[in-house]
């Protein structure tokens, strides 16, 4: 089942580049992708809500030889990223009608598949296949349709990229090797109940920990994400803001926590702490942003650090809210890009100076500057909106244990309203220059993305459980206490002597 | 001598003048020994005006008057006496700009002919019905660099 | 383009910052650029302008001469049919100076308006009314607010409101008006001048009415003969209405109450009030140039004088709007815009779908004709104001033309203030180009 998941999006990819033009290639993208939307319904479907482990198995073994075994599985964590997964690129696919559309619907399938096998991947060599993956469509899709200096950016994705995938790789083999005793075992399952020396986890950790923290992104090794986001076309930009993005994320709580839980412990709350300064430099800099794509690209950095904080705290909550969080800020995030993405195209500027009174209900932008605001709302955790439901779970979840770095989080949740705040002030308010607004109409089909994303963002900031009861029971197996138990394994002190 | 109303009447240019009085009802006060000086338009200024104009007036007496007593000036003035007089109030109650250099000016009229002697003042013809000046009409004038003597 | 005058002597080139308008001024054109598409905006708009403005100055009469001081005038707006009937004193066969060619009671597209409503439906009135689905009066009466509201606005009215007789007159009124209401009455002995302003008010919607009573003849008939291709150019247009400005200066102004079958005046004819001087001017002044901000939808600050601290400065009349932040609730203007949106002649309903954003945006679209069609009335009055009180566009004298120049220039210097940021507010030129919509 799993499988025809990863394949269909392949399948779909060959067929798009061999249609004629972009109309019957959009076709064949869509159809492909229509059925692993429906096959993703059926899975959630057939979901075991209290089975905390692997459903829905897939078991083959490849190249027995390096240990690469081709197993799959969905269990609480990946469910709602494959459905992310699949949602986004439904509406990217949906939307775009530009430049060389079959190549671009035929990376983004594969792309999409790739996503798939990496959040599904129980062997974790495999994962890294599929994470090196996504490089080249990454890539290409920055490179072919971006702004003036997309080569620039594209390069300095790969390079960020590539060295990310090598020290995940370099980590995972290590691992597997040093586990595993004539053969490397690189099977997820096993490897958790493996128990190496503490010393030798946190090195694996901290190799790891940088080769994630460059993906997801982590400061200060973020410093590829603003450029690679601006000078990326709209559509790119949702797809590695929303989904690309969180394979970082989702390496944190899929391997470095679980797979070395000793070191996790002794790191975390470096690691916490870490997390909130993540969070508030990617608010801090993004109240600075002159250009709004770019205030979102840092508001980005900013909200991917709630998730280090709740992986690091560890407790089923802050693991639910991590999760959550992830699927939040992927359809948060690619709202406001496609948002940005019609103001510019509309409007022809990005700069906060110039741009004003859009919400002018006969000349402006009204219905797409009203979900501005609700984004920007949902950016900054206002209840009633899905935003609120991660954060507040995070929140909840890792003030027991780490009340500093969860103060640092609140306060960047301010900051968040800060910049949301001015964005919507100079961009949606005030008054339309006499001189230049004469901009063309939103067509009632380019809304329906943002419509579709805004609805969700309500419909799951309503009535939270419909986020949340996927990843319940797999947080429990994870969490290394609820809250009910607020007791921390004891620390070993003569472990924490080792540092960086 | 005759007064005022009589040399109108005599006169031929003063046709549509010696009417406007007479539907004014100011036959009598233009006859009383006042002394009154008046700037009196011939009938070719009351045919420059618009088509409708007189014919609005003349439905309207109380209206009427004003525009005709703002012609009237009570006292006797010829034109020597003026040399050193830029405004005079009306009988209407707003002012006359007077201009003696060169030409004899009231407002934007033209005196064509001066000191016409009546038994009860003086008479100047014009050769422009002449109407009241609005109060922001010197501050406009001013602002595009023209002052009037004060 | 401008028509050339043959002069014997010609003055040097103008300085001004609007060097061209201040040109065209002289040439006998208006402030607004003689083209064939202005041309046609503005007919458009004064067709479309002048037949809500039937309905305002018979509902206006209606407020200032039957509800007078109604102290809850819940149904002021609901005008009963003898004023529908009433007979407009510059249009029909028995009109005083017959103005349009056309009838004299209420317009047919007006009664056909007010039986269906935009809805097209026949439901209750009231449901009509609160639906906003009718003619806003809210505008007339905000024109109305601006004229009382700013003083020294010229006109010998203003210091007549404020002297004994007209006191007087109103005290005759008010204790005539509410004999049966000892409670008023009472109220009337402890609060007099409460009840002289609102009699106040009750002459100034009589002026406001007397003021509209000629220019929706005046506009019905321009339309009429711009239809029949009647009009060469704006100069065409704009003169018409000087002519027409000069036929009506003496039409009298007057309010009187009609209290259970007798007139009781409050400003008599015989006082000689006069349409030019104490209704149209005052009305140029105050509502065209000045009015008052818009309450409740834009803030300013007053520590940083965004508001100037004399009321003769202000800056918001229809010469200086911004047509754009149009839609938002319960400004005047808007409500005017959306009045004019339904009596839109054909040919321009279908040049504004070839532009912007079509049928959406129609309403600023037609704000904008509308700003240019106000240009054009107060180039009017401007050149109006030369003929009256300064000299022929033709004469011989350089002496009168540089008097009439500097007369222009004055007008065109009121546009060009820096303080407040006038200048920048001033429409003047933006209508100079076509690409302004």
């Amino acid at each position: 089942m799993l499988s025809l998941l990863i394949a269909i999006p392949i399948v779909g990819a060959v067929l798009t580049m061999l249609m004629p033009n972009g109309i019957t290639a959009k076709r064949a993208s869509l159809t492909a992708l229509t059925i692993a939307v429906a096959i993703t319904l059926f899975l959630s479907r057939n979901f075991i809500l209290s089975e905390g482990n692997f459903q829905f198995r897939e078991s083959y073994t490849w190249i027995s030889l390096i240990g690469l075994d081709y197993r799959l599985g969905l269990d609480g964590i990946s469910l709602p990223l494959v459905g992310l997964n699949m949602l986004i690129s439904w509406l990217i696919v949906f939307a775009y009608n530009g430049y060389r559309s079959r190549l671009f619907y035929a990376l983004i399938l594969l792309a999409n598949a790739g996503l798939t096998g990496a959040f599904t991947a129980t062997n974790i060599l495999l994962f890294s296949i599929f994470y090196e993956l996504e490089l080249i469509p990454g890539y290409l899709l920055i490179a072919i349709w971006g702004s003036a200096k997309r080569e620039y950016a594209a390069m300095k994705f790969l390079i960020f990229t590539a060295v990310s995938g090598i020290l995940i790789l370099v980590g995972f083999l290590a691992l597997g090797w040093l586990s595993g005793d004539t053969m490397p075992n690189f099977d997820y399952q096993s490897l958790r109940q493996a128990d190496l020396p503490v010393s030798l986890q946190i090195i694996l950790l901290l190799i790891l920990l940088i080769g994630f923290g460059i993906k997801t992104p982590l400061v200060p090794l973020h410093t590829w994400l603003p450029d690679t986001y601006v000078e990326s076309s709209t559509y790119t930009a949702m797809f590695l803001g929303g989904l690309l993005a969180k394979l970082g994320a989702y390496g944190l709580i899929r391997f470095c926590m679980p797979l070395f839980p000793t070191a996790w412990q002794n790191l975390s709350p470096i690691l916490a702490f870490w997390g909130g300064i993540s969070i508030l430099y990617g608010a801090i800099t993004a109240i600075a942003q002159k250009d709004i794509k770019r205030m979102v690209a840092y508001s980005s950095i900013g909200h991917m650090g709630y998730i280090l904080l709740a992986v690091s705290a560890d407790s089923s909550l802050s693991l639910v809210g991590g999760v959550s969080q992830m699927v939040s800020h992927g359809v948060v995030l690619a709202l406001l890009f496609y948002l940005v993405g019609i103001v510019e195209a509309k409007v022809g500027t990005r700069e906060i100076d110039v741009l004003n009174g859009l919400m002018n209900p006969l000349r402006g932008l009204p219905t797409t500057s009203a979900l501005l605001v609700l984004g920007g709302m949902a950016s900054a955790g206002i209840p009633g909106l899905v935003g609120f439901v991660a954060e507040f779970l995070i929140f909840q979840g890792s003030f027991t244990q780490f009340p500093i770095p969860t103060l640092m989080a609140i306060v960047g949740t301010g900051l968040t309203a800060v910049y949301f705040v001015i964005l919507l002030n100079r961009t949606c308010f005030g008054r339309l220059d006499n001189r230049t607004a004469y901009y063309p109409k939103v067509l009632g089909i380019e809304q329906i993305p943002a419509l579709v994303l805004t609805a969700l963002i309500l419909w799951f900031g309503l009535q939270p459980a419909n986020l949340v009861k996927w990843s319940e029971a797999t947080a429990q197996t994870y969490s290394r206490f609820t809250l009910a138990e607020l007791m921390p394994v004891p620390i070993d002190s003569a472990q924490i002597a080792i540092k960086k | 001598m005759a007064n005022i109303v009589e040399i109108a009447v005599s006169n031929d240019s003063f046709q549509t003048l010696v009417t406007a009085v007479k539907a004014a009802n100011l036959v009598d006060a233009l006859s009383s020994p006042g002394p009154f000086t008046v700037f009196a338009p011939v009938d070719s200024a009351f045919a420059k005006l618009p088509a409708g104009t007189i014919t609005t007036l003349v439905q309207n007496i109380p209206q009427l008057t004003r525009i005709l007593t703002y012609h009237v000036v009570a006292g006797k003035y010829k034109k020597a006496d003026l040399l050193d007089k830029p405004r005079l109030t009306s009988l209407e109650g707003s002012e006359l700009y007077i201009n003696v250099n060169g030409t004899f000016e009231v407002n934007n009229a033209t005196v064509i002919a001066a000191d016409i002697e009546a038994d009860n003042g003086v008479i100047h013809v014009i050769d422009t019905v002449i109407l009241m000046r609005p109060h922001w009409f010197d501050g406009i004038m001013e602002s595009g660099g023209y002052s009037f003597r004060k | 383009m401008t028509t050339t005058l043959e002069r014997k002597t010609v003055l040097p080139p103008s300085q001004h910052e609007f060097a061209e308008v201040v040109h065209r001024l002289e040439a006998g054109g208006a402030m607004l650029p003689d083209t064939p598409e202005n041309l046609m905006q503005i007919i458009g708009l004064y067709k479309a302008y002048a037949i809500p403005m039937d309905f305002y100055w018979r509902d206006l009469l209606y407020i200032a001469e039957r509800v007078f001081l109604d102290p809850v005038p819940a149904f002021k707006y609901f005008l009963p049919k003898e004023y529908l009937e009433l007979e407009n004193h510059y249009a029909g066969d028995n009109a005083d100076l017959r103005i349009w060619r056309g009838y004299a009671t209420a317009h047919k597209e007006l009664l056909e308006f007010m039986e269906q409503g935009e809805l097209k439906k026949k439901l209750p009135k009231l449901f009509h009314h609160l639906w906003h689905d009718r003619i806003n009066m809210e505008f007339a009466e905000e024109c109305m607010r601006a004229m009382l509201w700013h003083r020294n606005m010229g006109g010998l009215l203003e210091p007549y409101m404020d002297s004994e007789e007209y006191k007087q007159n109103c005290d005759r009124a008010i204790r005539a008006y509410f004999k049966y209401n000892p409670i008023m009455l009472g109220l009337y002995k402890l609060f007099p001048e409460m009840f002289y302003e609102q009699c106040r008010q009750a002459t100034m919607t009589s002026v406001l009415g007397l003021f509209w009573e000629i220019m929706a003849p005046v506009f019905l008939e321009m339309s009429d003969i711009y239809d029949e291709g009647g009009f060469k150019g704006v100069p065409d247009a704009m003169n018409f209405l000087v002519n027409g400005i000069f036929a009506i200066a003496g039409r009298p102004i007057y309010h009187r109450v009609n209290i259970r079958g007798e007139w009781y005046d409050l400003v008599p004819k015989s006082k000689g009030f006069t349409w030019l001087y104490e209704a149209a001017f005052p009305y140029v002044e105050a509502v065209f140039y000045r009015t008052s901000p818009f309450r409740g939808t834009k803030s300013y600050n007053a520590q940083a004088k965004q508001i100037p601290a004399d009321q003769n400065d202000f800056h918001y009349g229809v010469l200086y709007a911004d047509k754009f932040p149009v839609g938002s609730a319960g400004i005047p203007p808007t409500l005017l815009h959306q009045d004019m949106f339904h009596f839109l002649p054909p040919y321009l309903v279908e040049y504004y779908q070839k532009f912007c954003r079509g049928k959406d945006d129609m309403l600023i679209q037609l704000g904008i004709s509308f700003q240019r069609s106000m240009y054009c009335v107060t180039s009017a009055v401007i050149q109006a104001g030369r003929a009256a009180f300064l000299y022929p566009l033709d004469d011989p004298n350089p002496d009168h033309l540089r008097a009439n120049r500097a007369y222009f220039e004055g007008q065109l210097n009121r546009f060009c203030r820096r303080e407040y940021g006038i200048n920048e507010a001033a429409r003047l030129r933006f209508i100079q180009t076509q690409d302004y919509r």
